[in-house]
């Protein structure tokens, strides 16, 4: 039995007296691809905050192929091996598409200061590959013809393209994406979901974050479920639908009752 | 990269030009200007690349000149330094005072930072005021020598002419701009980009903004500083009035008229606003007001500066229909 590539033990975060998560305990395995699920307050995000260093857990702990995150700053982890996108879809508007990706894989080069600033044939080397590893990755997600357009032209849903794809920029073992397709159309949707399966052919372990139920059941083979800061079912989509719990959760008794099944 | 040796060419002929500027005319009013430009250029470069490029509001820049003031005169007037060396100890003395306070400050916001900053800059002034048996109170340090400098080759060069301050100042405004130049255009540079466009976004992509925030504002405090020693020479005096708003006020329109985050934008409005006033001189009761008015009218056309327009204009090109780059 390996170990698991994430655990979190016991995650705990309170907010003045409110536990906006309790308790909170799970792995994820190497390779796969976790959805994270939960009606509006149910923890999600903080979650993600939380484990990716933006907020301050008040207990538990987590370890990313046995090594201790608990405690470190948001920059610590991403060079740990574990990134993360926001809900609120980020991207330097006034950089290139490139820029934007390049910045994503400068910090873990091992490339210094001083070498940065005398532009020798190591920073060149290093920049180049990073470079082809951005065309790469904007060719996946499909905006390869805006590499050297500013990253402002772009649209809503282009950006969280870009933001998936800049993610992935350093090769993290663990990239967790806080609501991919919120808000984005039926065709962009597709879209990443057809990136996210890319992604994940290529080794890359993914945790989503979504409201979209419908894009979690189909994408994930494991999707866990908060309601309230607790987490109530952790399984396959098949299992979780059927779940007397998740359906309480997200459709009241009422609705559960009525629908009769967990779609939405 | 044909526009690189274009631009490389063009700056050559343009340093060329201004060091010949002594040799067409010994004015001294032209070379006060120069001088005036040249040690404004590296105030306002160096805040460009904390507030522009890094996006930290600083009034800090002030206090690092004047400290570099301070120090390189007594240093040179009490010690027997050089002023080469003054001038050194001055800048670095200056970056170390800034690495405090933003070490200190930094880790609160950068909010924290830019009221810290204020807040330095007007101790400095009581601190030149008040602790006289070191600065001299309000009186200062008059009548500072004819410095000497060493250069290589056992040459000596003393700055007795209005010329000498001003290849003196514009020699090392050169060389200021260089190294901002190698900075901002580098990954470094990137990286503060990155840090002021979307500082969470660059957490989380493991830049720590922490250290390139410091770096920034202890590269700017260290020009800054070196910039204030060789200028206060040229002053012959070094007095509280080194520390005075005026100069925060002119730097700071300079970076915003110049566009924060635009070197050429900031280096270019940096000697346009050092000849300006004198250029308005032609009516003296209306001069200040003409100021004014010409700095509204740059904000009214250029909100996000010179180099603000320049990017919308680049954005403007992408987004016409059509506009896919190879």
């Amino acid at each position: 039995m390996t170990v698991a590539l994430l655990q979190v033990r016991g995650l705990t975060k309170r907010y003045l007296g409110l536990t906006a998560v309790d308790e909170v305990s799970y792995e994820v395995e190497a390779g796969t691809v976790v959805g994270l699920i939960g009606p509006n307050g149910s923890g999600k995000s903080t979650i993600v905050d939380c484990i990716s260093g933006f907020q301050p857990a008040d207990g538990g702990r987590w370890l990313l192929d046995g090594h201790e995150l608990t405690g470190l700053s948001p920059h610590r982890i991403a060079r740990a091996g574990m990134t993360r996108t926001f809900q609120t879809v980020r991207a330097y508007d006034e950089l290139t598409l490139l820029d934007n990706l390049c910045v994503a894989a400068q910090e873990g080069d091992g490339v210094g200061w001083l070498q940065a600033l005398g532009r020798g044939s190591r920073l060149r080397g290093v920049e180049k590959a990073a470079e082809a590893r951005g065309r790469d990755l904007l060719t996946t997600v499909g905006l390869a013809d805006y590499a050297r357009a500013p990253a402002g032209i772009l649209s809503y849903g282009q950006r969280k393209l870009l933001a998936i794809a800049a993610g992935m920029m350093a090769r993290p073992r663990l990239v967790v994406l806080d609501e991919p397709v919120a808000g984005v159309n039926p065709t962009m949707i597709r879209r990443i979901e057809q990136v996210i399966h890319r992604l994940n052919a290529e080794g890359v372990t993914l945790i989503i974050v979504e409201h979209n139920v419908d894009f979690i059941m189909s994408l994930c083979r494991r999707v866990i479920v908060l309601e309230a800061g607790r987490k109530i079912a952790d399984g396959p989509p098949a299992l979780i639908r059927s779940d007397p719990r998740v359906l309480a959760a997200y459709l009241g008794q009422r609705g559960a009752a009525a629908r009769g099944h967990g779609r939405r | 990269m044909r526009g690189g040796w274009l631009r490389a060419f063009l700056v050559v002929l343009g340093v060329a030009a201004l060091f010949a500027i002594p040799r067409v005319t010994g004015n001294e009013y032209v070379l006060a200007l120069g001088v005036s430009f040249a040690t404004f250029s590296v105030l306002s470069g160096g805040l460009n690349l904390v507030y522009g490029y890094t996006g930290l509001l600083s009034f800090a820049q002030v206090g690092f000149f004047g400290i570099g003031g301070y120090t390189a005169a007594l240093l040179v007037t009490e010690q027997d330094w050089s002023l080469w060396a003054g001038a050194a100890a001055g800048g670095v003395l200056a970056a170390l005072v800034g690495l405090v306070i933003g070490y200190s400050s930094l880790r609160l916001s950068r909010h924290a930072f830019a009221i810290v900053s204020l807040s330095f800059a007007l101790l400095c002034l009581i601190v030149a005021l008040e602790w006289v048996s070191l600065t001299r109170g309000a009186m200062g340090i008059p009548g500072l020598p004819v410095p000497t400098l060493s250069l290589p080759g056992g040459l000596r060069w003393r700055l007795g002419r209005p010329a000498d301050f001003y290849y003196l100042l514009l020699g090392f405004a050169v060389v200021a701009h260089a190294v901002i130049y190698l900075v901002v255009t580098s990954r470094l540079g990137r990286a503060m980009r990155a840090i002021k466009l979307n500082e969470p976004l660059a957490q989380s992509q493991g830049v720590n903004p922490l250290s390139y925030k410091l770096l920034a504002i202890a590269l700017s405090a260290l020009l800054a500083g070196i910039v204030g020693g060789l200028f206060v020479f040229y002053l012959t005096i070094v007095d509280p009035s080194i520390f005075d708003f005026y100069y925060t006020e002119t730097m700071l329109i300079m970076v915003i008229i110049g566009g924060p985050g635009s070197f050429w934008g900031v280096l270019g409005s940096s000697a346009v606003l050092s000849a300006l006033p004198d250029l308005l001189r032609f009516t003296t009761d209306l001069r200040m007001v003409l100021y004014g008015a010409v700095l509204i009218a740059a904000m009214l056309l250029f909100p996000g500066g010179v180099g603000g327009w320049l990017q919308r204009r680049r954005l403007a090109r992408w987004r016409r229909p059509g506009a896919v780059a190879p």
